[in-house]
C-alpha cells in the first residue's frame, strides 16, 4: 500500500444499507470474530519458536522482536478484515519516521491499535493504560515488547524509562485521549506525551485515524463494514513551545491540527 | 476580587488548559476519579494557578489534602486571603 493510495472494499459502501450492505455484516461477523480467535491462538502457540528462531536470525533483543511480532500480528488483522475494510493510508511515509519522535494517535476503538500496522516502522514502544495489561492473551507479549503501562508508573519513572528508549533512537506512541472517544468528539487530551517530546527535544507525529469507531461503535455488539483513514501531519518539533505550560500550549495545537484533519476525513 | 470571581477564574482555567467540560465543575467533584485528572495534571495545576492568582501553591503543604474542586477553590481563596492581609501590603 503506497503513500496515498486508497483501497476501497468493493461492494462495501458506507451510508448504503440494503441487503448487499447486511449480507455484508453477517459474512463479516461470521469471517472476522473466529478468524481474529484463531490468528491470536496461532499466535500464542508459535511465538515461543518463532521468537527464538528470530533472535538467532538477527540477534536482535527481546523487545524489538516481539514488537516486530505484534506488528506483524496486526499486519495479519490488516489482511483478515480488508474483505470487509477499506483502509486509506495517506501520507505515512517512511521519511517521517526517520528519528525518534512521540508520535500522538487518537482513539476511536479497540480496533486502532490494529490499524496501527499501517504504520511503516514496527519498532515503536506504545504507552497504554492498564487494562490491555490484563488481557492474559495480550499481556505477556506487551511487556516483552516494553510497551508502558502509564498507570502503574509515577512520572519520573516514564520519564526515566522514556529517555531511555529515545537515547536508543525509538519513537513513542500515546494516545493522548487516553480512552476511547464514546461520542464521536476527539475530547480531552492529556499532556503527558507532549511534556515528553519537549523534554527529550524530540517531535510530535500527529496521525489521525478515521473510521474505526464505525467498525464496533460503543453499544454495539457486531462489526459493520467500513472505510478507515489512516493520515500522518507534519512533524512538529517542540522547540517553539517553552516554558512551564510549554507543553500545554504544544497539546493545543496539536489538538488543533489533528480536529481539522478529522474534519476534512 | 470576590471569591465568586475566584472560583470563575479557577474554573476557566480547568475548561480552557485541561479541556475539562464545564457541566462537570461542580464542588464536589473529585479531581482524579470524576475529572480525570492523572498526576501531571495536578503539577500543572500548581503553575497554572500560581500564574493566575500569584499564591504560591507548590511548598504550600495544604495542597496535599486537596481531593475536589471545591478543595481548590476553599485553598485558593485562603491563600488569597492570606497574602492580602501579610504585612507590608
Amino acid at each position: 500500500m503506497t503513500d496515498g493510495e486508497a483501497v476501497k472494499a468493493v461492494g462495501f459502501q458506507e451510508g448504503r444499507k440494503g441487503v448487499a450492505w447486511w449480507l455484508g455484516v453477517l459474512a463479516m461477523n461470521l469471517c472476522v470474530p473466529p478468524l481474529m480467535v484463531l490468528e491470536t491462538v496461532i499466535a500464542i502457540v508459535v511465538a515461543p519458536v518463532l521468537l527464538v528462531i528470530w533472535r538467532l536470525a538477527t540477534h536482535w533483543s527481546l523487545g524489538k522482536i516481539m514488537r516486530h511480532f505484534v506488528y506483524l500480528y496486526g499486519k495479519v488483522w490488516l489482511w483478515t478484515i480488508s474483505g470487509f475494510v477499506g483502509l486509506e493510508c495517506v501520507r505515512l511515509g517512511r521519511e517521517r519516521f526517520a528519528g525518534p519522535c512521540v508520535i500522538v494517535v487518537n482513539h476511536w476503538s479497540f480496533f486502532d491499535m490494529f490499524v496501527l500496522a499501517a504504520l511503516p516502522v514496527f519498532d515503536v514502544i506504545i504507552y497504554l493504560r492498564s487494562w490491555p495489561f490484563k488481557l492474559a492473551w495480550y499481556a505477556p507479549f506487551m511487556r516483552l515488547a516494553e510497551y508502558q503501562d502509564i498507570e502503574s508508573q509515577h512520572w519520573g519513572d516514564l520519564e526515566q524509562n522514556t529517555r531511555r528508549f529515545v537515547d536508543k533512537g525509538l519513537s513513542i506512541l500515546v494516545f493522548p485521549q487516553g480512552h476511547r472517544s464514546r461520542d464521536g468528539r476527539l475530547g480531552r487530551f492529556y499532556s503527558g506525551a507532549f511534556k515528553l517530546a519537549i523534554q527529550n527535544r524530540i517531535p510530535i507525529l500527529p496521525v489521525c485515524i478515521s473510521g474505526t469507531d464505525r467498525l464496533l461503535p460503543p453499544g454495539r455488539r457486531w462489526l459493520a463494514p467500513a472505510q478507515v483513514r489512516i493520515e500522518c501531519l507534519d512533524l512538529i518539533e517542540p522547540d517553539a513551545f517553552q516554558g512551564e505550560l510549554g507543553h500545554i500550549e504544544l497539546r493545543k495545537h496539536v489538538k488543533r491540527l489533528m480536529e481539522a484533519c478529522l474534519a476534512r476525513s | 476580587m470576590n471569591d465568586a470571581q475566584v472560583i470563575e477564574i479557577i474554573n476557566r482555567s480547568l475548561v480552557d488548559e485541561f479541556e475539562l467540560d464545564p457541566d462537570r465543575l461542580k464542588p464536589d467533584a473529585r479531581l482524579i476519579e470524576d475529572l480525570g485528572f492523572d498526576s501531571l495534571d495536578y503539577v500543572d495545576l500548581v503553575v497554572v494557578l500560581q500564574k493566575a492568582f500569584g499564591v504560591n501553591l507548590r511548598e504550600e503543604p495544604r495542597i496535599r489534602e486537596v481531593r475536589t474542586l471545591g478543595d481548590v477553590h476553599r485553598l485558593v481563596i485562603t491563600l488569597k486571603r492570606e497574602l492580602e492581609t501579610q504585612p507590608g501590603r
